[in-house]
């Protein structure tokens, strides 16, 4: 079925119908990808670049370094994502023994904006620009990164992609995707760059090896 | 032409008297941008192949528009979004009042959107009772401060901070520091409540992907995201300019955008959005509504030169590199959108005779295009359009004046006649002896007087040809 603008456009170009009177420029082909211990690499810096905090880490590691975060943060309520790569990890049970709160991830939203800490996994990473890329389900709820001033993403090397063709052709059935590319920020104010407008104001993120579950 | 009709511009007027803090602040602003964009654009070497590729695309789909349109719409369908076409500002503004009088909606949280600015939306929804609250911080410092914006990426940088702090110490009832981090948290703890409260998100777009009916919103505060994440209703107005075929062409975009912008590799915040929330636990809206906005884009598609205007991608590059711009800052060009781009949208979205001086706010320099991540030909499209305010909106080449006819014909006959040509050169010393006073000319007769009416004219000495045969015999005299 047709409609006023678009039968004004056809007017307007001159054209008659719905077909295509040319052909999509070709785009520029994806980087290739690159070693996994370079594209980590890579990754991590851009991430610290963005004044995030980012780390390698494993599993053995894991509960003291929560602590820390825990204890350097001022960490009283946390929101944790309900996904299969998370939950071996016994994130629950070490910030219970805290003395951290846990809120359900998908709790009302104004139970979910008090939270100092959310903890969220990853579904890709890209190298060139220490973006976490995330999808939205009911075991992956959106509010998780972004109403706790606190986001930490613990992530892994098999979720690095070369770029973000890759990314796109693998996702983009997704009714929802956010890259998130460092910290909440904003210069609005005399060109000072300041964190936390209103997204998180912190983002660490871990990157444990694939085999530690 | 948009249905509205628009009050004119008067650039001439508003640059007489610029406040002394504008271009300074302006300035700060715009060489900031430069250098980041400067830095990005060194680090990848595919910049300039990206930006034909870039400009190829657009193009492409303008020529195409109404096919990707209409894949778009069933895309956003099958997503379970709603699409309605606006084919004016007053049908946008009936669309999205009547949305939010269906669900009640007694305030709205906005990001930034240049289509709702286009419609004054704003003014709409409060004229119906309904509080339309701008929430990136520069759009929410210029709303309580009730002006418009000064630059497309930093809305408020002509306010100090000292100036926010006492217009946030006036509207907000409270006692507010002059320290930027203090504010941006003050900002941050009203607009939270907020988000979780309003009934409806209101945001524009960056692109809309016609092959899955995708909406792409870039921010970096994350005001983007609490508009279209917390409200049980998320309305997107965005004008039909904004379509690209797929995914595939998208990668060229966001790789093009934040680097011309504001010199990031991508934005912090990139979301993209096919329809509504899917199951009640992951958040996000119950309905997304799109609404079409044309509003004399289908017009302005007709002059095969202007339209280019459609590739842009709202970076701000254009602006940020304009010797104009930089003098005189946003608020000159009497629209939400300022600058070079300003300057050629203006005058087509609101016809010539109210936008009429825009096309004359350029020196014609170039840097604009330059940087333009989409190659539009700005300065042709300038020039373009100062031809349409000289002899009308309509698109034939009319015929030229017939002064500048008769003048261009005695010059070509003289330039072509040797003859001719030294005969004046001879005369024309000897006519202007009759004007010269203290080696100027003060006053002529007209047309000359035009000229003299503003200085004097340097008297004519001696023809090329004289001045060629003098310099070359100095030359031989002078030992190098």
């Amino acid at each position: 079925m047709s409609n006023p603008v678009i039968e004004n456009i056809r007017k307007s170009l001159g054209r008659s119908g719905d077909w295509l009177v040319s052909q999509r420029p070709a785009i520029y082909p994806a980087y290739p990808s690159r070693a996994t211990q370079d594209e980590m690499a890579a990754f991590l810096g851009e991430v610290r670049k963005l004044s995030g905090a980012a780390q390698q880490i494993t599993l053995k590691e894991l509960a003291e370094a929560l602590k820390r975060l825990v204890a350097e943060n001022g960490i009283r309520k946390a929101t944790v994502w309900n996904t299969p790569d998370l939950q071996p990890l016994g994130l629950d049970s070490i910030l219970d023994e805290l003395g951290v709160e846990l809120v359900a991830p998908n709790a009302d939203k104004h139970e979910m904006a008090l939270c100092d800490l959310g903890i969220t996994s990853a579904d890709y990473l890209l190298p060139e620009t220490g973006t976490l890329v995330l999808r939205s389900s009911g075991e992956k709820p959106r509010a998780v990164s972004l109403l706790p001033r606190i986001h930490l993403a613990i992530v892994r090397p098999a979720m690095l992609r070369a770029d973000m063709h890759q990314v796109f052709a693998e996702a983009k059935d997704s009714h929802y995707l956010v890259f998130i590319t460092g910290p909440s920020r904003t210069a609005d104010i005399e060109l000072t760059v300041t964190l936390g407008v209103h997204g998180p104001k912190n983002l660490f993120v871990w990157m444990m090896p694939d085999t530690d579950m | 032409m948009s249905g509205d009709s628009h009050a004119y511009i008067g650039f001439e007027e508003y640059t007489a008297h610029i406040p002394a803090s504008i271009p300074s602040a302006v300035q700060q602003a715009t060489s900031r941008f430069v250098g980041g964009r400067a830095a990005r654009v060194a680090e990848l070497p595919q910049f300039e192949e990206l930006r034909q590729i870039g400009s190829d695309i657009r193009l492409h789909t303008i020529e195409n528009l109404d096919y990707y349109l209409s894949r778009l719409e069933t895309a956003v369908q099958a997503a379970g979004g709603r699409v309605h076409w606006a084919a004016t500002a007053e049908d946008a503004r009936q669309i999205v009042l009547t949305i939010a009088k269906e669900h009640n909606v007694k305030l709205a949280v906005k990001s930034k959107s240049m289509a709702t600015e286009e419609i004054e939306l704003n003014h709409a929804l409060q004229a119906a009772g309904i509080e339309a609250l701008e929430t990136d911080l520069g759009e929410y410092i210029i709303q309580l401060a009730g002006t418009g914006p000064s630059h497309i990426i930093v809305p408020a940088v002509h306010l100090k901070k000292e100036e926010i702090a006492a217009l946030f110490s006036e509207k907000l009832h409270i006692n507010a520091p002059a320290d930027p981090v203090e504010l941006t948290r003050i900002a941050r703890e009203i607009l939270r409540e907020k988000f979780l409260s309003a009934e409806m998100g209101i945001s524009g777009a960056n692109f809309l992907v016609a092959e899955t009916g995708t909406l792409v919103m870039v921010t970096n505060e994350g005001n983007g995201r609490m508009c279209s994440t917390m409200p049980d209703l998320h309305v997107a107005v965005v004008g039909i300019d904004k379509v690209i075929p797929d995914w595939e062409s998208l990668t060229v975009f966001l790789k093009l955008l934040a680097r011309s912008a504001t010199g990031q590799k991508l934005s912090t915040y990139t979301q993209f959005i096919s329809g509504p929330r899917r199951s009640d636990d992951e958040f996000g809206p119950k309905e997304f509504h799109l609404v079409l906005l044309d509003n004399g884009r289908s017009e302005i598609l007709k002059d095969p030169v202007g339209r280019e205007v459609f590739k842009c991608i709202r970076c701000g590059a254009c602006a940020n590199v304009c010797p104009v711009y930089k003098n005189v800052g946003g608020f000159a060009y009497g629209w939400f959108i300022s600058g070079p781009i300003g300057a050629i949208f203006a005058p087509q979205m609101l016809g010539t005779p109210a936008a009429r001086e825009l096309p004359y706010a350029s020196t014609l320099c170039g840097a604009c295009a330059e940087v333009c991540p989409v190659k539009i030909p700005i300065p042709t499209i300038l020039r373009h359009l100062r031809r349409r305010v000289a002899q009308g909106d309509e698109f034939s080449p009319a015929a030229m004046p017939a002064a500048i006819s008769a003048i261009s014909g005695l010059a070509s006959l003289a330039l072509a006649q040797n003859w001719i040509y030294r005969f004046g050169t001879r005369l024309l010393p000897f006519m202007m002896s009759i004007f010269k006073r203290d080696g100027w000319i003060p006053t002529a007769p007209y047309p000359l007087s035009r000229w003299t009416k503003a200085r004097p004219l340097p008297p004519f000495t001696a023809g090329f040809r004289q001045w060629w045969s003098d310099r070359s015999n100095s030359r031989k005299d002078t030992p190098r």
